[in-house]
Parts: C-alpha cells; sequence; structure tokens
C-alpha cells in the first residue's frame, strides 16, 4: 500500500519501466518522493525502497551523499547562492549575505513560515555569469547584492507558483554567460529541479 | 570441473604455476606471499577501496602500482610485493587509515586481533605526521540487538556492507553521508536485524562492530580455543569455541569449503550461553513424596535401574521406551540406541518428535546431495522449511548458487521465504494444499518449473514446509522430482542439529547403527556385538506417547528432548506425559516434558564432551570439548552404561573414543571413521557412507495425499529461528529476539476480520486457540494465517489447518 497519490504512482510505474533493474530508478524516484512531501522524509525513503526492491539503509546511503535531496523541511523557495570560487571573486559572498540579511534566514536554514530557504552551494556551472543564484535550481545571473534583495522581497511579495529562471533573470539578474537562446516557459513549482517525467514542471500562467 | 588452466606468474622474483584468472592477492598468498589487505575478502567480491594490497607489477611502460585484490593474474605476471615503492605506498595508505582512527586498542575488543593493528605493526610508518582533530562520533551505537558500532574506529573497508549485501541478503547497513563525513550505518530506526549480523562482527577489520555478548569480556591472547561443529544448525558449521576459565566467551566461523564458508548464523554465533546458565541442572535428582530431591549418582542410578528391570521383568521391553538424542554427539546417540536395544529390550526409540520425514527417508544413501553439490546444480528446488529460519547455512549456500552461481532456483513454499528474492521461480500454495500442487507439477500446468527440472544437475531441498501437509508429501515431491530428472540428487531435510546422527546410530524405531533397516539380517549382522535384540519393529515418538497415555507403555526415558514443546501436536505429549507411570529424564536443564519426571540425571552439553556428529548430507565431524560439565553433570552414554549395568546389562561403553571405535566395527557406513582422522587428515569431515556401503536403498515413491481444506482460513505454523526452546530460553542474547506471540494475516483479510495491525486478535483451531498480536504482511497469501511455532507466550494451535480469527 503505497502512500504516494495516483498521478504520483503513475510516475513511478513508468519511471521504473525505463530501467532493466528497478533499483536503477532509485534517484528519480527520491525527487518523486520530494515532491511529494517538500522534503524528504524517513517514510518517503522507505517507499523509494519499496518501489526499488532496495532497503531503507541503500535509499539513504544514495540520498545522503547528494545534497539536492533535501532530508530537512525545505521552504517552498529554495535560494541557493553560489560561493565557490569564480562567484567568490565577482562578489557571491556578498550575494548570499544579501539574501541573509533581507530574508531573515541564515545559510542552511528555513524561514519559520516555510518560505524561505537559503544555502550557499559550490558551482552550479554558471561561471560565465558569475554571481550567480538559483531559486528552485532555476538559474539567475549575474546578480548584484541590491538585485539579491529585491528577488527576496519579491518572492516574498508575489509568491509566484512557478519560478522561471528567464523571468527571474530579466527582472533580477545582470550579465549572463552568454544568450540562451530559446526562452523557457516552463519553472519549478517547487524546491527541487523541474523534470518533466517527475511532474516538477510549472507552466507559467503569464504568457 | 576440469583442471583449471595454469599460467606463469613471478612473484618477487619466484616463479611459479598458478590458476588463470585468479586474483593475484589469492595467488600469491596461496604461493606463500601475503599480501596486506583490508577490504578484500576470499568469500567476497573485490572493490579495492582500501588500497593496502597496492604491488607492483612490471608493464611496457615500466613498473606500475596495482591493487592486487583487483588484478587477476595473466601468463608472464612480473610482481613485486616488497620494492621501495610498495613500502612507501603502504606506509602512505597506513598513514591516511590511522589519521581519523582512534588507537583505542587497550580499551577495543578487536586489540590482538586486529588486521590494523597488525598491519600498522608490520607495514606502517610508526609515525604519523597528522595534528589536527580526528573524527569522533557518539560511541558505541547498537544497530542491532546483537552488534556495536563505534564509528570512529571504522576504515571504511565496506566489507561489512558487501556480506550483508552479497552474502546473507539483507543489507540494512550502508554507506551513509558519504564523502568527508562517510560512515557505516543503518536507516533511523531500523535496525540491523540480521539474522547472520555477528558474521560482520568476525570480518570487521578493526573493532567497529562488536557483539554485545562478548563486548569487553576477554582479550584474545587470554583466549583457550578448540575447533569444532556447531549443533545449532543441521549443517554443522565449523566453528571455533573460545573459552576463558571454563567459562566460553565467544563461537567464531571457521572457513571451510565443506559447509559454512566461514559464516554462521547468530543463533550458531551467540547460541552458547545457556550453557553457563545457573539453572542448569547439576544433581541427581529423585521424586521421594511428590518432591524431587538431590541424591547421588548411585542412589539415583539405583532408583532408575531398578525401576526399569521391574517394568522389563513384567511387562518386557515393549513397555520401555526411549525419546530423544538428536542433540548431542553420534556416541551418546549410540549409546542410546545401544541401552535401548540390549538393556532395556525395546526398539520404541526415536529421536525425531513427530515433525520429521521417514527414517528411511532420511537416512538413505541413494542419490544424497552433498552441501557442495549445490554449488554445481544447474537447478535447485526447495520445497521445504524457510531454509533462512530453519537451516541458515544451506540457506547461505543456496542463495550463492541462485546469485553468484547461476542456478536456476525454484521454491515452493506456503508463504515468503528469504530465498524469494533469488529464485527464479516461487510457488505458493495453501498449507494442506501442497498434493495438489504436486498434480499439477505432475502434469507440467507449471512449464517453467518443468523446464527447471529438465536441466543436467538437479537438486532437491525437500522437507515438511508445513504440518498441514503432514511429513509424506516431501517424500512425494522428491519422487516427483526424480521422476522428472532422473538424475536429481535429494536433500532431506529435517530440524534438530544431529537428527542425521542419532538415525545413523540406529534411533527410530525401524532403524540400527549405520543406516541398516531393523530387519533379519540388520539384526543377525549385529548379533556379534549387541547380542540378541527385538527384531519387531518398534514404536515411533507418537506411538510411545500414545502408549504412555494408554498404559501399554510404562516407562519412558527423555534424553535431551521436549516434546511437550516441540511436537506439532502438543496435546499428545500432554497427555502423555501426564498419565505416564514412570519417567526418567537426562537433560541439561528442567523442562515442561521433564518437570514431572521421577528421576532427572544432569547431562554434559556441547564443549563439555568430545565426540562424533553427522550432518544433514552425511558429514560426520569432530565436536571437542573445551569446559568441565558444571556440578556433577555426566555424558549420557555414560548415565546409560551405569544404569544397565545395574540392570546386569554390561553395554561396554568405556570412553567416547572408544565407542566411536565400536560404532566403526558394527556400522557399515561408518566403517574405519577414527578421531585420529578426523582431527588430522580430515578436519572438514568425511561424508558417510565411506565405502560406498548403501544399506538403506529407500527410493522415494509418491503417496497419495489430502485435499488442501475448503475453510475460508488456512494455518501455517513454521519454526523460525529464535524460538521457545529450553535452550534460547536460557540464552538471554538470542532470547528476546523471537518473534513472540504473533499472527501474520494478509492486509487483504484484515478487513472481514476487523483486524489491524499491531492489535491483539484471537486465532482458534480444532486444537487449540490463544492470542496473538496481529501482524499485517503481504508476504503471507490471502486466505493463510502464519503462526511461527513454539513462541514465548503463545498457545499452541496444533497442526490441523482450519483456523477461525477474531478481533476479541
Ligand atoms: S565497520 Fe568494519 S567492516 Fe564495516 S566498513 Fe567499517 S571497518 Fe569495514
Ligand atoms: S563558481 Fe559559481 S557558478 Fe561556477
Ligand atoms: S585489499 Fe585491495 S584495495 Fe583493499
Amino acid at each position: 500500500m503505497s502512500r504516494w497519490s495516483e498521478g504520483t504512482q503513475e510516475r513511478a510505474r513508468q519511471i521504473i519501466a525505463r530501467y532493466p533493474e528497478k533499483r536503477s530508478a532509485v534517484m528519480p524516484l527520491l525527487y518523486l518522493a520530494m515532491s511529494e512531501e517538500g522534503y524528504l522524509t524517513g517514510d518517503g525513503m522507505e517507499e523509494v525502497g519499496r518501489w526499488c526492491e532496495i532497503t531503507p539503509a541503500q535509499v539513504l546511503s544514495v540520498a545522503s551523499f547528494y545534497t539536492m535531496y533535501k532530508r530537512e523541511r525545505t521552504g517552498q523557495y529554495l535560494v541557493s547562492c553560489c560561493t565557490s570560487i569564480t562567484c567568490m571573486l565577482l562578489g557571491g559572498d556578498d550575494v548570499l549575505h544579501a539574501v541573509e540579511d533581507e530574508s531573515g534566514v541564515p545559510h542552511g536554514e528555513t524561514d519559520d513560515d516555510g518560505l524561505l530557504s537559503v544555502e550557499h552551494v559550490e558551482c552550479i556551472g554558471a561561471c560565465g555569469g558569475a554571481p550567480a543564484v538559483q531559486i528552485n535550481y532555476e538559474l539567475i545571473e549575474g546578480v548584484s547584492p541590491e538585485k539579491a534583495r529585491q528577488l527576496v522581497r519579491w518572492l516574498k511579495k508575489a509568491r509566484p507558483d512557478v519560478v522561471n529562471s528567464d523571468e527571474m533573470q530579466a527582472l533580477f539578474g545582470g550579465r549572463t554567460s552568454f544568450d540562451w537562446g530559446i526562452s523557457e516557459k516552463s519553472g519549478a513549482i517547487g524546491p527541487y529541479p523541474a523534470f518533466q517525467p517527475l511532474g516538477t514542471v510549472g507552466s507559467e500562467a503569464a504568457d | 570441473m576440469s583442471e583449471a588452466k595454469l599460467v606463469t606468474v613471478t612473484i618477487n622474483g619466484v616463479e611459479s604455476q598458478v590458476p588463470a584468472g585468479e586474483l593475484l592477492i589469492k595467488a600469491a598468498q596461496d604461493e606463500g606471499t601475503y599480501i596486506p589487505r583490508f577490504c578484500w575478502h576470499q568469500r567476497m567480491s573485490p572493490v579495492g577501496m582500501c588500497r593496502m594490497c597496492l604491488v607492483e607489477i612490471e608493464t611496457p611502460r615500466g613498473p606500475m602500482m596495482v591493487t592486487a585484490c583487483t588484478s587477476p593474474v595473466s601468463d608472464g605476471m612480473v610482481v613485486d610485493t616488497e620494492s621501495e615503492e610498495v613500502k612507501k605506498a603502504q606506509e602512505a595508505i597506513l598513514e591516511f587509515l590511522l589519521a581519523n582512527h582512534p588507537l583505542d586498542c587497550p580499551v577495543c575488543d578487536k586489540g590482538g586481533e586486529c588486521p590494523l593493528q597488525d598491519q600498522a605493526l608490520a607495514y606502517g610508518p610508526g609515525e604519523s605526521r597528522f595534528v589536527e582533530i580526528k573524527r569522533s562520533f557518539e560511541k558505541p551505537i547498537p544497530i542491532s540487538e546483537l552488534v556495536l558500532l563505534d564509528r570512529e574506529r571504522c576504515i571504511l573497508c565496506a566489507l561489512c556492507t558487501r556480506f550483508s549485501e552479497e552474502i546473507s541478503g539483507d543489507p540494512l547497513i550502508e554507506f551513509q553521508h558519504r564523502g568527508n563525513t562517510t560512515e557505516v550505518n543503518t536507516f533511523p530506526d531500523l535496525p540491523f536485524s540480521s539474522y547472520f549480523s555477528g558474521n560482520t562482527v568476525q570480518i570487521c577489520p578493526v573493532g567497529a562492530l562488536t557483539a554485545k555478548p562478548y563486548r569487553f569480556r576477554a582479550r584474545p591472547w587470554d583466549l583457550q580455543k578448540v575447533e569444532s561443529s556447531s549443533l545449532q544448525d543441521t549443517a554443522h558449521p565449523r566453528i571455533e569455541i573460545h573459552a576463558s576459565q571454563n567459562e566460553i566467551l565467544r563461537y567464531t566461523g571457521v572457513d571451510n569449503d565443506a559447509t559454512n564458508h566461514g559464516w554462521l548464523s547468530d543463533k550458531a554465533r551467540f547460541g552458547y550461553e545457556y550453557l553457563r546458565s545457573d539453572q542448569r541442572l547439576t544433581s541427581p535428582l529423585v521424586r521421594r513424596g511428590g518432591e524431587l530431591v538431590e541424591v547421588s549418582w548411585t542412589e539415583a542410578i539405583d532408583t532408575a535401574a531398578n525401576r526399569l528391570d521391574l517394568i522389563k521383568s513384567e511387562d518386557g521391553g515393549e513397555a520401555l521406551a526411549v525419546i530423544g538424542g538428536a542433540q548431542g554427539t553420534n556416541e551418546d546417540a549410540y549409546a542410546i540406541s545401544k541401552f535401548a536395544r540390549v538393556a532395556l529390550g525395546s526398539n520404541n526409540v526415536d529421536a525425531r518428535l513427530d515433525d520429521a520425514l521417514a527414517s528411511h527417508f532420511l537416512s538413505a544413501s541413494v542419490d544424497r546431495a552433498t552441501i557442495a553439490d549445490i554449488d554445481d546444480a544447474d537447478t535447485i528446488v526447495v520445497w521445504a522449511p524457510d531454509l533462512k529460519e530453519e537451516h541458515p547455512t544451506l540457506y547461505l549456500r543456496v542463495r550463492r548458487a541462485a546469485q553468484e552461481l547461476g542456478a536456476t532456483l525454484v521454491v515452493i513454499h506456503p508463504r515468503a521465504t528469504g530465498l524469494d528474492d533469488r529464485a527464479s521461480h516461487k510457488l505458493t500454495y495453501r498449507p494442506g494444499g501442497g498434493y495438489e500442487l504436486l498434480d499439477e507439477l505432475a502434469n507440467g500446468d507449471h512449464p517453467e518449473v518443468s523446464q527447471a527440472f529438465a536441466a543436467e544437475k538437479v537438486v532437491a531441498l525437500v522437507g515438511i514446509a508445513s504440518h498441514a501437509d503432514g511429513p509424506q508429501l516431501a517424500e512425494s515431491v522428491a519422487a516427483l522430482v526424480r521422476r522428472k530428472a532422473v538424475h536429481a540428487k535429494l536433500m532431506p531435510l529435517n530440524s534438530r542439529a544431529n537428527t542425521y546422527g542419532a538415525l545413523d546410530m540406529g534411533l527410530a524405531p525401524d532403524l540400527l547403527p549405520g543406516r541398516v533397516g531393523l530387519d533379519t539380517i540388520g539384526c543377525a549382522n549385529l548379533a556379534a556385538s549387541w547380542g540378541d535384540i527385538p527384531a519387531v519393529i518398534g514404536r515411533d515418538t507418537r506411538q510411545i506417547l500414545q502408549g504412555l497415555d494408554s498404559g501399554e507403555v510404562r516407562g519412558l526415558v527423555l534424553v535431551g528432548a521436549d516434546p511437550i514443546n516441540d511436537l506439532p501436536e502438543p496435546s499428545i505429549a500432554v497427555d502423555a506425559l501426564d498419565a505416564a507411570e514412570y519417567v526418567i529424564a537426562i537433560d541439561l536443564f528442567l523442562n515442561d516434558s521433564n518437570r514431572n519426571a521421577d528421576v532427572i540425571l544432569p547431562a554434559s552439553g556441547f564443549s563439555e564432551k568430545e565426540g562424533t556428529v553427522t550432518n544433514v548430507e552425511g558429514r560426520v565431524q569432530k565436536v571437542n570439548q573445551i569446559r568441565p560439565a558444571p556440578g556433577q553433570a555426566r555424558t549420557d552414554w555414560a548415565i546409560l552404561d551405569d544404569i544397565a549395568t545395574r540392570m546386569g546389562v554390561s553395554l561396554g561403553l568405556a570412553s567416547a573414543e572408544g565407542i566411536t571405535k565400536e560404532i566403526a566395527t558394527v556400522s557399515p557406513a561408518y566403517e574405519d571413521l577414527t578421531w585420529d582422522s578426523l582431527e588430522w587428515d580430515h578436519r572438514d569431515g568425511i561424508v558417510v557412507p565411506i565405502h560406498g556401503a548403501q544399506a538403506i536403498n529407500h527410493i522415494p515413491v509418491a503417496l497419495q495425499g489430502s485435499k488442501a481444506p475448503t475453510a475460508k482460513l488456512t494455518l501455517h505454523v513454521a519454526r523460525v529461528m529464535y524460538d521457545n526452546g529450553v535452550r534460547l530460553q536460557h540464552s538471554p542474547s538470542l532470547h528476546k529476539l523471537g518473534p513472540g506471540a504473533v499472527a501474520h494475516l494478509n492486509p487483504g483479510d484484515a478487513p472481514s476480520i476487523g483486524a489491524r495491525d499491531g492489535h491483539t486478535i484471537k486465532v482458534v483451531t480444532t486444537r487449540g486457540e490463544g492470542e496473538f498480536t496481529c501482524v499485517l504482511d503481504e508476504g503471507t497469501p490471502t486466505g493463510v494465517v502464519y503462526v511461527p511455532f513454539n513462541q514465548q507466550g503463545a498457545s499452541s494451535l496444533g497442526s490441523d489447518p482450519v483456523v477461525r480469527v477474531t478481533t476479541s
């Protein structure tokens, strides 16, 4: 008996069907488990273990290696500020401090309302557009401390259901690595990456 | 198997021939060069994690450093295990490993037998440049009821995690928080409750995993050691007994190809606490005026012998009987057999407790599978009790065959078993419906199984999967397997560790020592040493008990047996022992069956006597003594010899070794077997019959069976590893691990009954009823109620499969 919604279960079946061995599906299913409860709970990991026919200890072994599997309650918006070398040289730490200060949430923590989680992360592959920030893994490049404050205020006020990289880049970003070309219409609906098969993609209502 | 191809390798300048494809670390070891290692284990796949085994091999581009545990040998390979570069590497690795290691050897169980300690001394730099702060953890954390973990000692070799995944199949421990913070751990609140957890303690190369029952109890160099074979497992895994000041402190597994590969179930590993229990019987007791009083051996023997003699003179040997003998040595069993036949003049003797296959089937030498045959099999059929619960060594062997050696595994059982995840085909049937499934199989209704039977090498492990089907089903299964696969080898299974030895010594109403049937020829052959013995087949355990109830059997000798708790239908034993005129018990403890006996004689137990034992495949091994028996306890054979002498019959049993010699003389299957050969040339034992003597030519035949009951719910009662048997009752570390009074139901059946997980339900059969905690479990099919046998606080339900379940 699964504790997941029928929709999630259907996705789990589809994901598992893609692999020759059930256990290979453990990573996407961990995201599914996160999307069910907002973060990865013990029950969620046990459920993944049942689907993949591995023990919860084996699930945890995978989940505890990757920082993107959040095993603690995470806010609706996960603000990830890069402080690796390139971003650091271009003021990434100042951006992080601005976010912490504006939101009142120290990195590694979540506010009481469950709205914002702040973390600093290692290189997110946007060095050309440093300093970089992600909201629910949607990227914004060339962020200044001031823009970062605006970003936090906007999240608190507008509380968009879906966050979209292009939209936030236009509002709060600066210089980008390069022109990404195609604009992305959809975005993430929670503190996990937007993946079509996981159902964590939201479409922008605006256009 | 064909001889493996050999290749030439040069190790440290010495050329040798080694099997092609062998891992360098193993090949070097076999040639006498030890390459230090932590993460490599010869029974597990290599991972190359610790880097301790670095050696240099010559390549066209000059010497190259490789890990010997992941490099197969190749022809012409030139290896240096002692070069300056290798030494530098070894020192570096040890310096790294010790960077975070607490070096708390003086307070660590492993100190003195620790591979890290030993190899740091032999290959380490002696000094560390690491001055920073070491990792520290809360310590120790219990990861199960039996195993404690001190994470800061761990060197992350993954032996424990690989064991639990590859060997025992219950990976409840894994590396967590990999990276800088890697540690071994369980899932929160989900303990490492594996039946094989103790093996990780033994193979952990540091003191990170320790066993609760042993922790802080000894230093390895203070231990006295002797090799023996465990009697807590029907395969008789080889063990080393470690004792200090006459107290057994632990058993460790001994690696041998024949049986256990070094592994032990936790029951076999920790099942020694009962031996030092203060509840052991230590002096002879005789009932006087309703009370048991301590008496001298002379008086006790005198009392027992007089009464047996009296009954014998009044009603003959048929009025006397012996039950038991399946838990001791072959020498004890032989003594019981001879005592019954010669002193009592009775064939009423049985080591089985009404829960076993036919004696001739269990003792047949024809097409008998050995444990090693499991490795070679193309198809393995297991229609038997859950091996994981009752035959743990066989479980590991079958698991490995299916997982590593490519065997097709067919498992047939009324519910989920420990092997299901490795089974190619699993068939489930309702308890009592075994014969219907057998018919289907005979008709080829399960083509995938028929196909599996068509393989060349088929091994079938057959036993009583459910008492609802009775013991004949297993024989019919064997007959079917032989019909489908003419060359199939059979392994008939039975619980109680030395049943096979006992039957080989004639502890069945229709058997004589040496796999000889009780018939005129058998009796005539034995006459030279035993004199005249009764030629009529005696009573089996059930008939003995019925005879006691009716008064036809007047006197009973119980040897290490507790029929009230061990019989599938305990009421028979309860009534019989209530009605029994005279009962003499020889045992380690008082139990429900002997509590009211007239004479109770204290017996020595495992590790308190020497002798031989015979396992499930007919392998005879030596068991050894390391401690004296407590108080005045004596061996079964010595007690019986004294009683016989007092009855005026000389059994001529003077020493255990003397009995082994006598066995070798009188029993064809055991001819030539000596202690010397078992102690020196055949430490892993010898499979009998030695000279192919096939005294019992029993060929299983298909028998007609019953139909599955049509009741809505059927009862499946099965033994589990930890029950309420008297030895476990006095082994505190293990006793609490039993499931207790639980009844499993399929979640689908719960709503109609109104049963909820964890709530109390009432289970009623024609033979008994009781309250059980309900466990909802997908492994139990709908329509089946599964109740573990003989649990603390559980009432007995008997073996009638018709069952009713209510919520109050
Ligand atoms: S606990 Fe022991 S066996 Fe397990 S990884 Fe650590 S050192 Fe190896
Ligand atoms: S360092 Fe920040 S994105 Fe690479
Ligand atoms: S023994 Fe070879 S790497 Fe560990």
